[in-house]
């Protein structure tokens, strides 16, 4: 009974990564009083997991599948300046063994941008941003059920710095990368084995992340397309042990490649939908996640100038 | 605006990448001042030891001595010049060396339960004692496995510390730092006379029985060992020839202890696919359904012929420390409800419940008492129960040692005893009942009837109250809760609970009798 998981902080980190438009990792940003808002649904699943190293599957767990619905809100203060939130509400399941499915509301991040700089250079605008993340669980769910935990419980603070080089073609391709601090968690039970050692005490350090995603797309009028890679990796924490449970310390890396499509319907004016998936092609101590994402989002102008 | 908005973002950040997030790598215990030195222990009774007195140690070189200033001057020399590392091993081991080897042994346990994992094939490898490195590690320190480890290495420093008591006031060498003024006392200075050197017969005798156990953690066990001789010198505490004859007297008793081990029952407790299958058969020749395992593939029993006495002549059982056969079996628990019948599913209705309506409170005490796969089993949590009161009682080496030593042999007899009840019974576990319960902890592979955290917590309970009995209310609730969380989790009937939880009490008995007679009261 031995397996992974990456979702989970991650979860909300890498489905960012895949929503993109307006989202914290992009190279645009909302018009001044503008409101883009609605609702994603996520379906992600593995049956192979990497223990540690080592990539096997696990009978007692078959197929994990978690199913994520996010609110989603994105405002633009100014041209240069967005605040997002997002909360999701989680579903866990195993479809083999014993283990029970798990759900709830997971953490709600809340998150600015700004737009540092934007410059014409030769046949297109190149532009650096930079922004900040906040998440914290809103419910008091336990991280110490992994793989069918909904969420690692930690408290966390991003730092994020993305450069965007958009094509008057409509072409473009942006690169950003976050630092991810995470607040140590507390187990419900008063001892824990970790990374070749045993701790006499609930307390878990949290090891930071890394992440970071390059993509490349096109952008013109109602449609946005591209495809992308995400690499994270965890600044320490110890690999799932032979045989062990995974453990929400873990050092969870992952890399992953997926492609987006969003397209704004001509009817009703000023709704989007936004497609994507993603494939994790390498990882430790996390699933061979394959994940896909549908969602509307809704575009409330409280200005004249619309674009 | 837009400045400060940026601004407030950069510095969240910053100070949540610098706040100190460092968790103790040891237990943070208070350094040992002894409100007792137990000068009587050398008389106390001993577990295996003919006589306190049956490993000899010959008599020390006199204070006065040439040969025992020169070791007098070798301490100050060391102790002019301690590193950093040497005070720290200093302060680590001023904790006591009964409350850091539990801390050792308990992360040690952790390391090695887990169960092999399967082969291509659909087998599991068994663990190979003459390959601990390999792939499975040997051993498995599954709760039973445990429960045995932790009542020899504890048990046989209890026996040391009586024997080094015993030869420490034969021969009354006081301590280094009570002989002469110019050696620094780095720990408690106390009366104990240093001859022999208890923390070097407590180093010898449990890297001695711990290589036993543990044979792949041969390097941590020597240098944890290596390092406690050593603090025991750097702090002023004992000489070269206090600590050597400490070491020698310690090997001596654990060799004691590993020879009971090698013929224990243990080597025989796994069986084979042929006994396996009696067992399975001798349930539904009484016309129950018998334990299946619910792992895919399935995975053999574990340690089924760890309990049950003379099933067949190669199974003799492990042995007890304070039961004989014929105890054991006598306090095996009635039998289950009839698989077949009202009684049962009315049992199994009441599982599902809990596995329906699990609440937050319930599964916080679920994770609470898990103890599964990767731990340190429920024995070592009450191991670490027990810790936090035997620190607060400021209880000498000896009488710490004697506290843990209790503790274990009866948790080891709840073992054998509840090990010998689930093969007897080979009861199902609820979710083989009904497939549809699912489980909020991990379901342990071997039959439901008793349940082992109940009747291990239940031992353990009555031993704490019996050693500490202003806190008996808190042990009990503590062992009752334990016992539960096995019913919230939907692993485990009502019943398997009630009824383990009053064998772990009644097994206690016996090491509670023991105690009331060793002398040490």
């Amino acid at each position: 009974m031995k397996r992974t998981l990456l979702l989970t902080s991650a979860l909300l980190l890498l489905s960012l990564g895949v929503l993109r438009a307006q989202t914290i990792t992009d190279g645009l940003t909302m018009p001044a009083k503008t409101f883009c808002t609605g609702f994603m649904f996520q379906h992600d699943q593995w049956k192979n997991y990497w223990e540690g190293t080592l990539k096997r599957d696990n009978q007692n767990i078959g197929t994990l599948t978690t199913q994520t619905l996010m609110y989603y809100g994105v405002y633009g203060i100014s041209k240069k300046l967005n605040i997002m939130a997002s909360v999701p509400y989680v579903w866990t399941k195993a479809s083999m063994g014993t283990l029970r499915p798990m759900e709830g509301v997971q953490d709600l991040t809340l998150s600015a941008k700004y737009r540092l700089m934007e410059v014409k250079a030769g046949p297109g605008k190149f532009a650096t941003f930079v922004a900040g993340a906040f998440s914290t669980p809103l419910t008091d769910y336990s991280p110490d059920f992994m793989p069918l935990s909904i969420g690692m419980a930690s408290t966390t603070l991003s730092g994020r710095v993305t450069t965007n080089y958009a094509m008057n073609n409509g072409l473009y391709i942006n690169a950003s990368g976050a630092y991810t601090s995470r607040s140590n968690v507390d187990l419900d039970r008063p001892a824990y084995y970790t990374d070749g050692h045993y701790y006499s005490t609930n307390e878990v350090k949290m090891p930071n992340v890394f992440d970071f995603i390059v993509d490349v797309g096109y952008h013109k009028g109602a449609l946005q397309t591209e495809v992308f890679y995400t690499q994270m990796n965890t600044l320490g924490g110890g690999d799932i042990r032979r045989q062990d449970m995974p453990f929400v310390s873990n050092k969870m890396n992952a890399s992953k490649v997926g492609a987006l499509v969003m397209y704004y319907l001509p009817f009703p004016k000023n709704l989007a939908v936004r497609l994507s998936g993603n494939y994790t092609v390498a990882g430790r101590n996390v699933g061979q996640t394959t994940s896909l994402l549908g969602g509307l989002l809704y575009t409330f102008y409280f200005t004249k100038d619309k674009e | 605006m837009k400045k400060i908005y940026l601004l407030t973002i950069v510095l969240a950040v910053l100070t949540v990448i610098s706040c100190d997030k460092e968790v103790a790598l040891n237990q943070e215990l208070k350094t040992l001042t002894p409100s007792n030195i137990d000068a009587n222990a050398g008389t106390w009774k001993p577990v295996l030891l003919t006589s306190n007195a049956q490993i000899a140690v010959v008599a020390p070189t006199a204070v006065g001595s040439d040969a025992y200033k020169a070791e007098l001057q070798a301490i100050k020399d060391l102790q002019a010049g301690l590193t950093k590392a040497q005070r720290s091993s200093i302060d680590y081991w001023s904790a006591g060396g009964v409350l850091r080897w539990n801390e050792i042994l308990r992360g040690l346990v952790a390391r090695f339960n887990l169960p092999p994992a399967p082969l291509a094939n659909g087998t599991y490898p068994a663990p190979d004692a003459e390959n601990p490195f390999g792939d499975p590690n040997f051993p498995f320190a599954n709760p039973p496995y445990a429960a045995r480890a932790y009542s020899y290495v504890t048990a046989a420093q209890y026996d040391a510390m009586k024997a080094a008591w015993y030869w420490k006031y034969q021969h009354n060498r006081p301590a280094p730092y009570n002989v002469d003024a110019g050696v620094q006392a780095l720990m408690t200075k106390t009366d104990l006379p240093a001859y022999p050197s208890e923390d070097a017969v407590m180093s010898g005798v449990s890297a001695e029985v711990l290589k036993l156990l543990f044979p792949a953690a041969v390097e941590e066990i020597t240098l944890k060992a290596a390092e406690q001789r050593n603090a025991a010198l750097w702090s002023g505490k004992a000489t070269t020839s206090d600590i050597s004859a400490g070491l020698a007297l310690g090997k001596a008793v654990a060799t004691v202890f590993t020879d009971r081990a090698k013929g224990d029952g243990m080597g025989a407790a796994i069986g084979s696919k042929v006994l396996w299958q009696q067992l399975s058969d001798n349930a539904t020749s009484r016309g129950e359904t018998p334990w299946i395992s619910l792992e895919t593939p399935p995975r053999p029993p574990m340690l089924p012929f760890f309990g049950l006495r003379t099933f067949n002549a190669t199974t003799p059982g492990v042995k007890a420390w304070m039961m004989t056969n014929a105890n054991i079996v006598a306090e095996r628990p009635a039998a289950p409800p009839k698989t077949a019948s009202g009684e049962m599913s009315d049992e199994v209705a009441e599982v599902k419940w809990y596995s329906e309506n699990l609440t937050r409170e319930r599964l916080a005490i679920i994770h609470k008492w898990a103890d599964g796969a990767g731990t340190y089993t429920p024995p070592g949590h009450w191991n670490e129960i027990a810790s936090h009161y035997i620190e607060d009682a400021n209880l000498s080496e000896v009488r710490a040692a004697r506290a843990f030593a209790l503790l274990n042999m009866a948790v080891h007899d709840a073992a054998v005893g509840c090990w010998e009840t689930k093969y007897f019974y080979f009861n199902p576990r609820p979710c083989q009942m009904d497939p549809k319960i699912k489980t909020a902890t991990g379901v342990p592979n071997f039959p439901a009837y008793t349940s082992g955290h109940s009747t291990f917590s239940g031992s353990a309970a009555t031993v704490l109250s019996y050693l500490f009995p202003g806190e008996a209310q808190y042990f009990n609730d503590e062992a009752s809760e334990a016992s539960m969380s096995r019913l919230y989790g939907a692993i485990h009937y009502r019943s398997d609970c009630q009824m383990g939880l009053d064998h772990g009490k009644r097994i206690a008995g016996y090491t509670v009798n023991f105690a009331k007679t060793d002398g040490a009261n």
